[in-house]
């Protein structure tokens, strides 16, 4: 069924070196597992600034590519108990209308406004690189949330609760969920995000639940992948619909994402966090830059 | 407590093998499908339209893809089979409704 669209071929008489495609993935994995964002954020540039691919192509192969990506990163994170699958499917109710509004819009909005629109949030995500201090800490988290759930059936808040055993606190960790409107409203904001620009929605997702829901920050790194690789195959299904999926540039790249994801926690342990914050986000906002020179035609 | 959190655990179990081997099934394939193009027609360098040739190659790397795009939806119905049996309608109907949902972009692009 991925072989038959043809919708944009003629757009796409070129050569795609294979390596170059892997690469990609690789980069974005490395670099995405390494710093905690999506690879999403690196693969779209990469593919419409060095490899010349349309930007709706571009949008489609990423999103195939962090569907592989959250799809190992939840199964280790699932079975280390930090995913919280009922919150997750909660979320989803909205994230995934979003994701099907997101897919549906970008289908009818011009290329330069997209490049646009991810030049903005290639901006957001480098001012969250090298200026601001990221979320909370997990300890005051941990300490202000904790919390006995009960188990009243009705009350959706107590059966969203949950725990899980933090190795580096050496105790169960124990939360409640609040908030879940202002969840649910940031989650339909990221499912659109999401399928309009070819990213996982982790830069919304984690924060709101981080932040506004009182979820520790593990459980809802743990969760946010869960529910990203519910979103992100929404919308790489709609891209698919509008022809805009091809076999051949999604292989490589999947294959990318996954090897640099497993590289990537390993770079997490042994590079200087700050400092290759810093890099990468001077990084993302030179890639910014050259997003907002392609919508304005100088490129 | 103890019942609930031992059911969860199950879904958790059930969930993290399900993504697992989806994974492991699809890049399988993926990498198949590429080692089929690459020694079928030597190129490093690809269009993205699928020549004759590379049909073989494009059909296998394809249905990765699809076990890819399924695993997360398969997870879903885990759920919901999962919340049927322990009898727990609020997230029954949460995991319904999440599955009505990824099946109108599945039947969009089905189509």
């Amino acid at each position: 069924m991925l072989l038959c669209r043809t919708t944009l071929m003629n757009e796409l008489n070129l050569g795609l070196n294979l390596w170059a495609l892997g690469g990609t993935g690789l980069v974005a994995g490395l670099l995405g597992s390494a710093l905690g964002v999506g690879g999403g954020v690196l693969i779209v540039p990469i593919l419409t600034l060095a490899l010349h691919l349309p930007i709706h192509v571009a949008i489609g192969s990423s999103l195939v590519a962090i569907v592989a990506n959250s799809c190992t990163a939840a199964g280790i994170y699932t079975k280390a108990r930090l995913t919280n699958v009922k919150l997750g499917l909660f979320l989803e109710t909205a994230t995934i209308p979003g994701a099907i509004i997101g897919g549906l819009a970008a289908a009818v909005i011009a290329p330069s406004i997209l490049s646009a629109l991810f030049g903005l949030v290639l901006l957001y995500v480098a001012y969250t690189m090298v200026v601001r201090r990221y979320l909370m800490s997990e300890d005051v988290l941990s300490a202000d949330n904790s919390v006995a759930p009960d188990n009243t059936p009705n009350n959706l808040s107590s059966s969203l609760a949950n725990s899980y055993y933090d190795q580096n606190l050496d105790k169960v960790v124990t939360y409640k969920v609040t908030h879940t409107p202002a969840g649910l409203g940031a989650s339909f904001f990221a499912g659109v995000l999401s399928s309009l620009l070819g990213i996982g929605g982790g830069i919304i997702k984690v924060p709101a639940m981080n932040l506004v829901m009182g979820l520790p920050m593990k459980a809802a790194i743990a969760t946010s992948a869960f529910m990203i690789a519910i979103t992100t195959t929404v919308g790489a299904l709609i891209y698919h619909y509008y022809g805009n999926i091809y076999p051949f540039i999604v292989a490589p790249l999947i294959i990318g994402v996954v090897v640099g994801a497993r590289l990537g926690v390993e770079l997490a342990q042994r590079a200087r966090g700050i400092l290759l914050r810093r890099i990468f986000g001077v990084f993302l906002f030179l890639a910014a830059l050259l997003m907002f020179l392609r919508t304005a035609n100088i490129m | 407590m103890e019942y609930r959190n031992l059911n969860e655990s199950r879904l958790n179990n059930w969930v993290s093998l399900i993504f697992k081997l989806g994974i492991a099934v699809s890049l399988a394939l993926v990498v198949i499908g590429l080692i089929i193009l690459l020694s079928l027609s030597g190129a490093k360098d690809i269009q993205p339209l699928v020549r004759l040739d590379q049909i073989p190659a494009a059909i296998v790397i394809s249905v990765g893809i699809l076990i890819l795009l399924l695993t997360p939806i398969i997870q879903v119905i885990v759920a919901i089979v999962f919340f049927s049996i322990a009898k727990n309608r609020l997230f029954l109907g949460i995991s319904v409704a999440v599955l009505c949902f990824a099946a109108i972009s599945l039947v969009l692009a089905l189509l």
